[in-house]
């Protein structure tokens, strides 16, 4: 039953969502990248969301079950996703195939912005819960004056 | 309770660990508003507490009969409900949280919070106030 409970959580909300951001910007600058370091084109990635508790062990055997229940959350691990190459006829591309065909990461723009945006908002609402923990706990500062 | 503390002093106290406690449960919710399979939480007292007032909600006594004393309210033995949503709702396979709700709930919940504090900063002034005009 604390301030740090609430920011805690705000916190962990935050650097999720910067994980996801850097992870978008990873895809979208890799476009028509065809060479890595894995060798093969780039593959588009993904972030997996997972709710966790914030307390260490003993903490969490000391309070209440309700703030058991309170979790924050983390990027449990980047995925890689398995959707196909999408292949383009272009001859003159050192890395073309046989048929001049070169595959590259099949990346839709449109979708990776959509992401984008959403953890924008997302972010943004952890953020307001930050701000909003933060007035309560000044204007809680302010009965001691 | 007659002391320099009015017993209403400890109703506030509980009230505001109830808000800062929603204000928890909100954050952890939003926190995890694309983590799948989350269910949203939420935290009621509002009418578990008028009933442990024994006020409804027009602010009337529910004695059920006259013999009853009002009971004093013990800060100490309440505590809130905590509901687990098992109803997820579910777009795309991913979001079980309402951002709207949760935005709304939050607002309400740090407007209500601040109010209480004020209300508990001017009963200390008024305290203050008896003080210092009585020991003219």
């Amino acid at each position: 039953m604390d301030f740090m409970t609430a920011l805690e959580i705000g916190a962990s909300g935050l650097s999720a969502e910067r994980t996801h951001l850097n992870i978008i910007s990873m895809n979208l600058a890799n476009v028509n990248t065809t060479r890595t370091p894995e060798g093969g084109p780039y593959r588009r990635k993904s972030v997996v969301f997972q709710a966790t508790p914030l307390d260490s062990p003993f903490t969490k055997a000391m309070r209440s079950e309700l703030e058991r229940e309170v979790k924050g959350v983390k990027v449990s691990g980047v995925v890689t996703d398995q959707r196909p190459l999408r292949r383009v006829y272009d001859p003159g591309h050192p890395d073309a195939d046989g048929q001049g065909y070169v595959s590259l990461p099949d990346i839709n723009v449109v979708e990776e912005m959509a992401n984008m945006m959403t953890a924008l908002r997302t972010y943004e609402a952890n953020a307001a819960t930050i701000s909003s923990a933060k007035t309560m706990f000044n204007k809680a500062l302010e009965l001691g004056r | 309770m007659k002391s320099l503390f009015g017993s209403h002093i400890h109703l506030q106290g509980k009230v505001l660990d109830m808000r800062l406690e929603r204000q928890n449960v909100v954050a952890g919710n939003l926190a995890n508003i694309k983590t799948p399979g989350y269910k949203a939480r939420s935290l009621e007292f509002e009418d578990d507490l008028q009933r442990a007032l024994g006020l409804d909600a027009r602010g009337k006594m529910t004695r059920t009969s006259p013999d009853h004393m009002p009971a004093e309210f013990d800060a100490r033995k309440f505590s809130a409900d905590f509901i687990k949503d098992l109803k997820p709702r579910v777009v795309q396979g991913e979001d079980a949280v309402d951002l709207d709700k949760e935005m709304t709930t939050m607002a309400k919940n740090t407007l209500l919070y601040n109010t209480l504090i004020t209300t508990l900063q001017k009963n200390f002034e008024g305290l203050k106030t008896v003080i210092t005009e009585g020991g003219k």
